[in-house]
């Protein structure tokens, strides 16, 4: 039963991550895919990283594949990165060519190191999720699909990543990368009254960021469609509010600029820049068709180690809605909450 | 064997089950059974009241409960053949490209196809909301993910499964959790979820007992859910990151040591992220995910291997753009005298030591806390902020870092509402409130820059130190 905590460093680490823990002095990527870490020991470790399926969705059948490359390749270990890579650890450098040979047998590509797209990562949406305005694993599927050069080539300007999430709770992270790709919910959330009588609704009124549901005689509410931000809050709290969405309200929006990393301009959040895209199954043509107009975008324009959201800072937004032809609209200035005007722009040093 | 089942009238939620022999043998069941059968009573799933209808039903017997899985599961992996027939057009067109497949994956196992298949068609999720299932002894770790179509599945549920340390899976291990998702779920791992977790999909509720209890005797635990710490993520650290400013998968192991009952029994306002990185790079995105974001720093200028450098730079390093592209302009590289570095303009951002190779981050390293990243809250995305900028990470125990952490949450327990993350907390009641509250000492690295405005909240005492009582006390919250 529960209460036994993790398992301990010893039983978890690969034999080369033991000998040299702590001991690496300095690393390089001889080739995409491939990241080469040198100890101070004298021994180096090559790392082969691959893509795994949207969602890191994977069947015991394929499982068991992995775990038998690792057996073979590994020493018994694999890893999973951050970004939903699997990664083979202390493989022998003559033997990289046979195992890329072996991943590309399972349907793996290799790469996604230095200054590449970076494995596609999403939240489950709607395979296994209630909340889910679209599908972030089958439009990864396609975003990925078409970009699968850029992942195989170090290339790029700078690393590139690329998340989606099914609705704004951003378990997926959209809001994270430097191209986010979140579902939004454009539909009220109902009210069935017959359920409201199990709903604990002092917690449903307070869970409303904006306040929009609020008391209408004993035992009822209503929800006011001009403070209404759909997000997801009331119909998580109370199942008289789900579900909340609809064919043809729901969507995707995509943000862009998102980063953790300090180095550069530093953290950031992602920004919006198109509010509303279709649900177009199962290749959401709309939605690739943008990925791709950013991406080439910044592919052209941008200076070499800088991320999408530096080469907006640099550039400015009126040159970024100019040079990837996106519509600027009112949807994209905020006027939410307290933080509103410090979007706003204040300096008229424009680029025109 | 007969069943005779007392459900509620109006949702066919089963409030009582009984075996028709046993019933008539035991006088004290019987009794139950009379009175619940004559009683009005509220249903507790649909909350309607009134009589339970009596249905009986013949069943086959079942000898025992721990056998009950394994019958099921020897003759096929659970509803797979069931549910894998129709036609899936859908998912057909985003299989057999490049890029691996998620359609591929599910077709190979007991996932239920038609509710992806139906909802691609349909465009809307075909998963429903709410569900409850109560295992004993297990406080988090079990969802239960309900179905909006029961014509195809009836849902299930899904456990979560903490990830060892570094997310290094033995090919063994590996294994045996496969044989465990064979034997009691779909069949279908998530590797990993994006909080940390490995899920094992599609346990049926009976088989959620003996799954919990295979998975910890192979050395996994389970928890993460609900309103506790959830699963803390690692970065790589110094397993295989030659970055790494402080032992991240120490640092993480040692805080399952002293936080565990914290990540396994829900007590919180509201889920607490933890995220450890390693260094600035910043790779577990803590900064705009984590509640709490420990981060490893260092103060001292980077060290500078000039023969290393010159050998990189002669090798064909681009150490212009790597100058040109130093975020506070510090680096300065000329060909005889070699690489410096200005120590004022220097921001530690590690740009430098991720690019060349001969410069390695500083020797005086400690870590800084972050409070209050998240991506939705109330009040949408926050970055976390700066709550500790520096402070030695002392292995084995931590305790500096870990009291830190944990005076933390308590403040946050005590004075947050309900449902409200910790980034909304700070929001709402300001960071000189929270600061005052933990009790931090106040320097320049706590703020990007002072505030622009002048009201100060003023106590009487500080106004006059010899006045007693205040005139108008102080709201203990601003809003």
């Amino acid at each position: 039963m529960p209460g036994i905590g993790i398992p301990t460093l010893e039983a978890s680490l690969p034999p080369i991550v033991k000998r040299n823990y702590g001991k690496w002095i300095s690393h390089e990527h001889p080739r995409p895919g491939v990241i080469k870490h040198d100890s101070e020991t004298g021994e180096a470790c090559y790392t082969v990283r691959a893509a795994m399926p949207p969602n890191a969705r994977v069947s015991t059948a394929t499982v068991r594949k992995l775990c038998a490359v690792a057996d073979e390749f590994a020493e018994g270990f694999f890893r999973i990165t951050q970004r939903n890579s699997i990664e083979y650890v202390g493989v022998p450098p003559g033997r990289i060519d046979e195992l890329i040979a072996r991943l590309a047998a399972l349907g793996l590509p290799v790469g996604g190191t230095n200054r590449s797209l970076h494995n596609t990562t999403c939240c489950t949406g709607y395979m296994h999720c209630h909340l889910a305005a679209t599908d972030p694993a089958a439009i990864m599927q396609n975003v990925s699909a078409m970009l699968l050069r850029e992942y195989q080539t170090d290339t790029l300007p700078a690393k590139l990543k690329i998340s989606g999430s099914g609705c704004i709770n951003n378990c997926g992270e959209g809001s994270c990368a430097d191209i986010g790709i979140v579902g939004v919910h454009r539909d009220l959330p109902p009210i069935h009254v017959e359920k409201l009588k199990g709903c604990e609704l002092p917690l449903v009124i307070s869970v409303c960021p904006v306040g929009a549901i609020r008391p209408k005689g004993p035992g009822m509410v209503e929800i006011d469609p001009k403070r209404c931000i759909h997000c997801p809050a009331c119909s998580v709290a109370c199942g008289a509010f789900a579900p909340i969405g609809s064919a043809d309200g729901d969507g995707v929006a995509i943000v862009v600029g998102g980063k953790s990393s300090n180095t550069g301009d530093g953290p950031a959040i992602a920004k919006l820049v198109i509010p509303y895209l279709p649900n177009n199954p199962p290749h959401w043509p709309e939605v690739t068709k943008a990925v791709k107009t950013i991406v080439d975008a910044w592919v052209a324009n941008a200076r070499l180690d800088e991320r999408l959201g530096e080469w907006i800072n640099r550039i400015g937004w009126e040159r970024f809605f100019q040079r990837t032809g996106l519509p600027m609209s009112l949807k994209l200035v905020d006027g939410y909450d307290a933080r509103a005007l410090e979007y706003a722009r204040s300096n008229v040093r424009f680029r025109w | 064997m007969e069943k005779i089942k007392l459900c509620c009238a109006k949702c066919g939620f089963t409030v009582e089950e009984y075996v028709a022999d046993e019933l008539a043998a035991d006088s004290r069941k019987l009794k139950r059974y009379k009175y619940l059968k004559n009683k009005s009573s509220i249903c507790p799933s649909c909350l309607a009241s009134g009589r339970l209808n009596e249905l009986r039903a013949i069943e086959e017997a079942v000898v025992g409960g721990a056998a009950q899985p394994d019958a099921k599961s020897s003759a096929a992996p659970v509803g797979h053949a069931e549910y894998a027939a129709g036609e899936t057009p859908m998912m057909d067109a985003l299989a057999g490209r490049e890029w691996p497949s998620h359609t591929t994956e599910l077709k190979q196992t007991g996932y239920p196809v038609q509710m992806y298949e139906q909802a691609l068609q349909q465009r809307r999720t075909q998963w429903g909301y709410g569900g409850y299932v109560s295992l004993p002894g297990v406080a988090s770790g079990v969802l239960v993910r309900s179905s909006a179509r029961p014509d195809i599945t009836k849902g299930s549920n899904f456990l979560r499964i903490m990830d060892p340390c570094g997310n290094f899976f033995s090919a063994d291990a590996m294994r045996k959790l496969c044989d465990i998702a064979d034997k009691y779920a779909y069949g279908l791992l998530h590797l990993l979820s994006t909080g940390g977790d490995l899920e094992m999909l599609g346990i049926p509720t009976e088989n959620l007992k003996p799954a919990v209890e295979e998975i910890t005797a192979l050395g996994f635990d389970i928890g993460s859910t609900g309103d506790d710490y959830r699963t803390s993520e690692e970065c790589i650290g110094p397993a295989k990151c030659d970055l790494a400013l402080y032992d991240t998968l120490g640092f993480r192991y040692a805080w399952y040591r002293r936080f565990l009952d914290d990540v396994q029994y829900p007590r919180f306002p509201h889920k607490i992220k933890s995220k450890f990185a390693g260094c600035p790079n910043d790779c577990v995105r803590g900064c705009q995910k984590a509640d709490i974001f420990v981060c490893g720093v260092f103060r001292d200028s980077p060290r500078i291997d000039q023969p290393k450098v010159a050998e990189w730079v002669e090798g064909g390093g681009n150490i212009t753009l790597i100058c040109s592209r130093c975020p506070g302009r510090a680096l300065h590289w000329e060909p005889g005298r070699g690489l410096s570095i200005d120590a004022d303009s220097c921001m530690h951002c590690m740009y430098c030591s991720n690019k060349i190779s001969g410069v390695r981050p500083g020797v005086d390293r400690g870590v800084s806390i972050l409070v209050g990243g998240k991506l939705r809250g109330k009040y949408g995305p926050t970055l976390s902020k700066v709550l500790v900028p520096f402070l030695k990470a002392e292995p084995p125990d931590y305790k500096e870092v870990f009291d830190c952490i944990e005076r933390v949450t308590e403040i946050y327990d005590e004075h947050a509402r309900k449902k409200e993350r910790m980034g909304d907390f700070l929001l709402r009641i300001g960071m000189d409130e929270f600061y005052k509250l933990t009790g931090i000492t106040p320097t320049p690295h706590l703020v990007s820059q002072p505030r622009t405005n002048l009201f100060c909240h003023w106590d009487a005492e500080e106004v006059r130190p010899s006045h007693k009582e205040s005139p108008c006390p102080e709201s203990e919250y601003r809003r």
